[in-house]
């Protein structure tokens, strides 16, 4: 058996419907009408051991409802959920005991405790015996600089701060699968580095990772499989290569010419690419800065060039690599649609 | 075991990061008091006598409803009903602890300082308007009994009134409702003798009496031995029944639990 196994898993909230105005609340006290909004509709997921996976999808597209219900948080409207043999919802504690989970939007830690009280709690409150305890938080010490924090009240750390603490609240007791909503939001550059190696070493150590998050250096940073979802419902699920290979293809190149170049006599040389004017230069007629597009399996980067060279002399140039970003900003925006480019 | 005492030891921590708001919530519970033992000292002035009661009595009832009325009103319920409508009960609900218990470890854990507190209130009006009668050892023990019972069935109650967060997003409004009820059923204010028969027979079958009105009873001395005895069992009857209830609609609410906002 995986480690997460959920079939069909359905999530559906009634929503009260209230007309407009003062009139529309008062009639709303007499007859009330709903509206359901289905949250999550029919999501099949497994999950091996040791996988970290990206859950990704744009605003409201249901990552946070799954990962409540993975977590037991929620009760599913419909569907079966397995975590490490344990049904969630059902057995609370036990399947508290072998999660970790970290929300970044809230924390975890006891508001007016200092740091190192909060996780003292959680030493007891999962029974983590002392040497354990103190293993741990060397690691952390380690990776998160968990030290200097310690003493502090957890109402007056900074963002940066209270995600490392709460980082080492959610894995304390060496959870099996750790579910992180939005864990790097609002963090700095060098902390959000620091985080990710720490996730990355996390799932070498065989800890299973579901991350839910917009920032698209996460999952490349720290995932192999991504799995995206819109309405509720799943459109891809593979590895983030696939991904790339299948939907992020295309490479742009920004060229800088010494002299003005005809964009006609390019075109010709290039028929697959597309090619567009530089910035601050007049879409018709010759000039030097041009932008190229070209799908990465059609044109190789040196048959570009070489056409290049053959047309003026290169005065500079630089080349975009597709992103995973690019293929899910395309996602949300609805320009693509996996389900259906995949199936073709 | 341990993980609840690890629980009342912090919330008991935690109460003193608050020690104004404490003490200016503590301020409404002692101008009612006052009130009270100012229209009673009126009623009961020149040595006068009403149901059983005169006025070093009525003091001693008055001042063991307030202790009572000073347990778990440290806004438990606020807590909690606070914790459910921004969504942070979705934390809560992914730690290794029963939700009940852990909620009564940590009223348990902040009842010091409202005990303590409370006290040194008694120890004051005791100061300026002199002693009251004094219960013997076997009330006294009674007593004792009694009031340990008050600390589960307030926060029951308390407990209760929170869950309904899950149900309506609004809790202020069932707040009131449930302080109104209780201080007057409790017979915190005005002793249960005094009020009319039916309303004499509809709190001798609520639970509130047991939160105030049987250990001032005993203190007095308007209930002895077996009948009191009685009471205390019926107080600790209501504990467990109670506490099953609390358990039934906690299993209905989880199912309602929507988090808003990520």
């Amino acid at each position: 058996m995986s480690i997460i196994e959920a079939h069909g898993l359905t999530k559906v909230f009634r929503r009260p419907v209230k007309r407009e105005g003062l009139g529309g609340s008062v009639a709303h006290l007499f007859t009330r009408r709903y509206s359901d909004h289905v949250a999550v509709d029919g999501i099949d997921l497994i999950v091996e051991e040791g996988e970290a996976v990206a859950y990704v999808g744009p605003n409201g597209a249901g990552k946070s409802t799954t990962i409540k219900l993975l977590t037991g948080i929620l009760v599913p409207t419909a569907g079966e959920i397995h975590v490490g043999g344990v049904v969630p919802h059902r057995e609370r504690n036990a399947n508290a005991r072998q999660i970790g989970v970290l929300f970044g939007q809230r924390t975890q830690l006891w508001w007016d405790l200092p740091v190192r009280d909060s996780l003292g709690l959680l030493r007891d409150l999962y029974d983590i015996s002392d040497a354990d305890y103190r293993a741990r938080l060397a690691q952390f010490d380690d990776i998160l600089e968990l030290g200097e924090l310690m003493p502090i009240v957890a109402r007056k750390l900074s963002l940066g701060q209270r995600m490392r603490a709460d980082l080492a609240a959610a894995l304390l007791h060496r959870p099996r699968v750790v579910y992180l909503d939005e864990p790097t939001i609002g963090l700095d550059i060098s902390v959000k580095d620091r985080v990710r190696a720490f996730l990355r070493e996390l799932c070498a150590d065989g800890t299973t990772l579901m991350l839910t998050t917009h920032d698209l250096g996460d999952i490349e940073d720290v995932c192999q499989r991504i799995v995206i979802i819109d309405k509720g419902r799943k459109i891809f699920d593979g590895t983030i290569a696939e991904v790339k290979d299948g939907f992020a293809r295309q490479r742009q190149l920004h060229v800088d010419f010494a002299s003005p170049v005809d964009p006609a006599s390019l075109a010709a040389l290039l028929p697959e690419a597309e090619i567009e004017a530089g910035i601050d230069v007049p879409a018709q007629g010759p000039h030097r800065d041009f932008t190229l597009r070209f799908d990465r399996f059609r044109l190789t980067a040196g048959e570009v060039m070489t056409a290049l060279l053959s047309v003026g002399e290169v005065a500079d140039f630089r080349l975009d690599e597709p992103a995973i970003e690019d293929v899910v900003r395309r996602v949300y925006a609805g320009d693509l649609r996996l389900a259906a480019e995949a199936s073709r | 075991m341990r993980k609840y005492l690890t629980l009342a030891r912090m919330q008991a921590r935690s109460v003193l990061a608050y020690r104004l708001n404490f003490v200016l919530s503590l301020f409404a519970l002692m101008f009612q008091l006052f009130a009270m033992l100012a229209i009673w000292g009126v009623m009961l002035g020149s040595g006068r006598n009403l149901n059983g009661f005169d006025w070093g009595h009525m003091r001693a009832y008055l001042l063991v409803g307030f202790v009572c009325g000073a347990l778990v009103s440290q806004g438990a319920d606020f807590r909690m009903a606070g914790r459910i409508q921004d969504g942070m009960v979705a934390v809560d609900l992914t730690k290794p602890v029963d939700y009940q218990r852990a909620r009564f470890a940590e009223v348990v854990g902040g009842a010091w300082t409202e005990l303590a507190t409370a006290l040194l209130v008694c120890a004051g009006v005791l100061l300026l308007s002199g002693p009251v009668p004094w219960p013997g050892v076997p009330d006294l023990a009674l007593f004792a009994l009694s009031l340990v019972a008050v600390l589960p069935l307030k926060f029951l109650i308390v407990y209760m009134s929170g869950l309904v967060c899950f149900y309506t997003q609004n809790y202020l409004g069932v707040h009131w409702a449930r302080l109104i009820i209780v201080s007057l059923f409790a017979g915190a204010l005005v002793p249960l003798s005094f009020f009319p028969h039916w309303l004499q027979y509809l709190a001798a079958v609520l639970p509130f009496a047991s939160m105030s009105a049987t250990p001032a009873l005993i203190f007095v001395g308007q209930l002895h031995g077996g009948k009191a005895l009685a009471l205390i069992a019926v107080q600790f009857v209501w504990v467990v029944a109670l506490w099953l209830l609390a358990r039934l609609i906690w299993r209905h609410a989880i199912t309602r639990v929507t988090i808003h906002g990520g």
